[in-house]
């Protein structure tokens, strides 16, 4: 059903409900936009490839989560199997930048001792008179969490790829000095059938694993 | 009820490397149909175009009597269908098209054929789809003739034919020249956007011209008509001398009936003539001596004759696709029902029929024609030709019997509606009068609970509910009349002060932050999108909110959860305002509720639990399938328990599983569940998490409830010796 795919990389968005992650998903995985969308219920999924580098097709497991507070407890068990995760903020709605904090340390909390590599995305940026949130301060929060920051906007396409395709390769770079590699019973990573062991100690071999995913 | 199909729905898996300049539409894929109702932008535009067209028309428009005697009451295809004053037209049963053109039903044929020529705006010819003109560069996009109409021919004022052509349109514009750009649009428009490349007549020597088409409309047209033409056929036979000596085309260019057409032109014998349009159009434009009024056409006409080379069969798809098949279809229907008409008398009975009931499709047959070989090769020799005739008959007549074949369907699939219909109306009444009165005693009957299985009929629905659900509350009408007056004050108060109740520093619960406006005015115009009903402005939206609101005033210590939209939505679709409040409060205190739109996640996970339990026990195979890729329960019993599968399936299969879901219990929801992972095994057998879980979030368009339901019935909620109460008891006491 897919091309053939070296890797898979689940990743989880989080973030406030409303802030557009849905949006995000659906921009990135479809091409399309929508100022009206079914509410995210439990857990909607989403998938693409990205290419990374020539020869190395990873594919991207999305796991869209429900954003209301009450389901964390739900989602929190999502977390633990997901590799990467978009933490999603709503440039317009000062609120859902202020639970960012919250997001990210409830999240890593649940992880541990596992890692996550995360990414923060100021969304809806094609509202730019109703913004409540400089770029500046989110750059501070990102700089403080150790994370990357992008602005985007999913009615108006921008930065959508570019944001998906940081974290993937920030992930396959981490995967490639060894930090992150798959494991059995976690399902944040995976490999295809062709993968190539990355790690830098072992020679590159085409190594054969027969994967259910 | 407008969800997307599930070609929709497949989108979302897209996992290929999709181009970087991915394309935008305006629906999403994943919600129900968020768009699909909105009307293709480039119908409107055509719309619009019509009005605009339509307007001219009328003022240059001589007055035919057909004219005038229609109203004028803006539906513009009335008026085309005026204008043209085709008998066709003479019964314009309007019928008013979802994108707001009204179509002037002709007869399927002058409606697929003749779009262009009468100009009606059917949605058919707007989409290009079944369009003569196909053939003449189809463009489904009226927008783009405008501009390069003008500019392209308007060689040279066809006299004659040109205008009659373009019918419809011709019909006022070009009286006087008005090469203005909305007569031009106007002759376009109006026949279908696909007409352009017709559109050649402009200007044209006006009062010939405007009394020939008057003439046209009156009863030389009538006059004119070959006998074998029905009335209904709505062709243009423009067949009346003009006064300045020229002579009409014959035949509609439009190629409706062109095998007709050429035959009259050409000796009537029993060499086919040439029956393409195109071939005909060059035919007869040679004829005429007005080789330009086709210029465009003729262009494409010729193109044509290049690429026929040998036997000149044109059989669908068979030959390298040079115009739009469907420009051939048109033209191969007329031809053949003329043969048919001509031929024998029944069978054009049924394609009479067919036509009648079937709007807007081509008869198969109208995918054979039989060509002349074009004259620039060498002639088939006699017995080849035979031959040829011969297969070509015989083709006709396999085309035939299987439309009949379909017409039958059809008309078996018709029959078992009215069935439907019937039984729901008899099961209404009984109902009505037997079972609803005496409720109490007659509920738990066999009679009743099987009534019940089947369905409940549309207006006994709401109150079934209602009386099933119960209200162990004790919640009156007035009760619901003070939550709902505290909820306005508290959404008054925050508009006044400007912002969002602070409740989070307050230590308020998390419930009641989450009882904040924001959250449940968003999820209410994302209720149901496709039906539009409950956005802003729509008409249940302040009732959706109501509800919504007052709930949460009423349990602050539930609050408003996602999901409780979808509940609320469904209720007040089926009850009165009041009462859809009672039944949404008693039905969300239910247990599994309770437990779910809490989040007790503990309790959640036993009810998962035993839901693998019977999973297990009644899908094996799925369900180690499942387990392999570790999808595990909650990824889709979430939303399904949550919306009560009022998200994830057809409203109308949703209301069936809810009918059953009231009489039941929870258990019914996981056992529909279940009944639905059966009903689609096989499908999710061979599919990947990714693409199950993306499944089984939204199950197909076309899930019919009678098959979900022998599917339900076949899933038994027994492990062992213990049902599901049994088991769910056993889990929760670990």
């Amino acid at each position: 059903m897919d091309a053939l795919w070296q890797y898979q990389f689940r990743i989880i968005l989080l973030g406030d409900s409303t802030v557009g992650k849905s949006s995000l998903l659906k921009r990135f995985t479809d091409g399309i936009y929508s100022d009206v969308a079914d509410p995210t219920v439990g857990v909607d999924f989403y998938a693409r490839s990205i290419d990374i580098e020539p020869g190395v097709k990873i594919k991207l497991q999305l796991w869209d989560t429900a954003g209301q507070e009450r389901f964390r407890s739900i989602t929190t068990s999502y977390y633990r199997n997901s590799v990467g995760g978009l933490l999603v903020f709503d440039l317009t709605n000062r609120k859902t930048f202020d639970h960012v904090r919250e997001w990210h340390r409830e999240v890593s909390e649940h992880i541990l001792p596992h890692h996550m590599v995360y990414i923060l995305i100021g969304h809806k940026s094609d509202l730019g008179s109703d913004r409540k949130v400089s770029r500046d301060e989110a750059e501070h929060l990102a700089a403080e969490l150790g994370l990357r920051y992008v602005e985007t906007s999913a009615k108006c396409n921008s930065n959508v790829e570019r944001a998906f395709e940081l974290l993937t390769r920030d992930i396959y770079e981490l995967m490639k000095m060894g930090e992150i590699s798959t494991r059995d019973g976690w399902d944040g990573v995976k490999s295809g059938l062709t993968a190539k062991v990355l790690y830098p100690a072992e020679e590159v071999a085409e190594r054969e694993k027969s994967c259910n995913c | 009820m407008g969800y997307p199909s599930t070609g929709v729905q497949k989108s979302r898996i897209i996992s290929a490397d999709i181009p970087q300049n991915l394309m935008v539409e305006s629906s999403s894929s994943g919600s129900r149909g968020a768009e699909d109702s909105r009307p293709p932008s480039h119908i409107a535009d055509v719309t619009d175009r019509r009005d605009f067209i339509m307007q001219d028309m009328i003022s240059h428009t001589g007055t035919s009597p057909r004219e005038e005697s229609q109203s004028h009451a803006g539906r513009d295809t009335d008026l085309l269908c005026a204008t043209v004053g085709s008998q066709s037209c003479s019964t314009p049963h309007g019928t008013q098209l979802p994108n707001g053109n009204a179509e002037c039903e002709v007869s399927k044929s002058s409606h697929l054929g003749g779009s262009h020529l009468k100009g009606e705006p059917s949605s058919d010819s707007l989409h290009g789809a079944l369009n003569v003109d196909g053939v003449l560069g189809v463009d489904s996009c009226p927008s783009v003739p405008l501009t390069s109409q003008s500019n392209s021919e308007l060689t040279e004022p066809p006299q004659d034919g040109g205008e009659i052509r373009s019918i419809g349109s011709g019909h006022k514009s070009n009286p006087q020249n008005s090469v203005s750009e909305p007569a031009h649009g106007d002759e376009d428009a109006r026949s279908s956007p696909d007409a352009e490349p017709y559109r050649k007549s402009s200007g044209s020597p006006s009062a010939a011209v405007t009394r020939s088409l008057r003439t046209f409309s009156s009863s030389s047209f009538h006059d004119s008509v070959s006998t074998s033409f029905s009335p209904d056929d709505g062709e243009i036979f423009l067949t009346s001398d003009r006064p300045d000596g020229s002579k009409f085309m014959d035949v509609s260019l439009v190629s409706r009936n062109t095998y007709e057409i050429s035959r009259r032109q050409s000796a009537p014998d029993n060499i086919p003539t040439t029956l393409s349009v195109a071939a005909s159009g060059l035919t007869l434009s040679e004829k005429h001596g007005i080789p330009e009024m086709f210029s465009s056409r003729s262009l494409f006409s010729r193109k044509q004759r290049e690429t026929t080379s040998a036997p000149g069969w044109k059989l669908f798809g068979k030959v390298p696709l040079r115009e739009s098949p469907p420009k051939d279809s048109r033209t191969i229907r007329q031809e053949y029902e003329a043969k048919v008409t001509k031929s024998s008398p029944s069978p054009s009975l049924p394609s009479q029929s067919q036509r009648k009931n079937m709007e807007f499709e081509p008869m198969s047959t109208t995918a054979l024609i039989l060509e002349d070989r074009p004259a620039n090769l060498p002639a088939k020799s006699e017995e080849e030709a035979q031959r040829h005739r011969q297969e070509y008959d015989e083709m006709v007549v396999e085309m035939k019997k299987r439309e009949l074949k379909d017409a039958q369907k059809k008309k078996k699939q018709m029959k078992e509606r009215f069935k439907q219909e019937d039984s729901i109306a008899n099961a209404m009444l009984v109902w009505n009068n037997d079972i609803l009165p005496n409720w109490e005693n007659m509920r738990g009957t066999r009679r009743v609970r099987d009534l019940w299985w089947q369905g409940l009929p549309p207006n006994v629905r709401g109150k079934v509910w209602s009386l099933a659900i119960g209200n162990e509350l004790n919640i009156t009408s007035d009760l619901y009349d003070i939550f709902l007056s505290r909820a306005r004050e508290r959404w008054r108060s925050i508009r006044e002060t400007g912002c969002e109740l602070e409740l989070d520093d307050s230590g308020a619960s998390v419930a009641d932050r989450e009882s904040s406006l924001d959250v449940i005015k968003l999820d209410i115009s994302r209720t149901f999108p496709s039906l539009f009903i409950f956005q802003k402005g729509g008409p249940y939206h302040d009732l959706l909110h109501s509800v919504l609101g007052a709930y949460t005033c009423y349990r602050p210590d539930v609050g408003y959860v996602q999901g409780m939209s979808f509940i609320a939505a469904v209720l007040i679709l089926n009850l009165e305002e009041a009462d859809a409040f009672i039944a949404f409060a008693n039905l969300l205190n239910k247990p599994c509720q309770m437990a779910f739109f809490r989040v007790d996640h503990e309790l959640m996970l036993k009810y998962f639990g035993a839901f693998e339990v019977f999973f297990e026990e009644n899908l094996p195979r799925l369900f180690n399938h499942f387990k392999s890729y570790n999808l595990t329960p909650d990824l889709f019993l979430i939303d399904w328990i949550f919306t009560l599968y009022s998200k994830s399936l057809p409203l109308d299969v949703a209301c069936r599983v809810w009918d059953v879901f009231c009489r039941d219990g929870e258990e019914f929801l996981f056992r529909t569940g279940l009944g639905i992972l059966r009903l689609y095994e096989e499908v999710l057998l061979q599919m990947d998490f990714i693409h199950i879980a993306q499944f089984l979030s939204r199950l197909p368009e076309d899930t019919h409830p009678d098959r979900l339901f022998s599917c339900i019935s076949n899933t038994h909620m027994l492990s062992g010796n213990r049902k599901w109460t049994q088991v769910f008891n056993i889990l929760v006491k670990d």
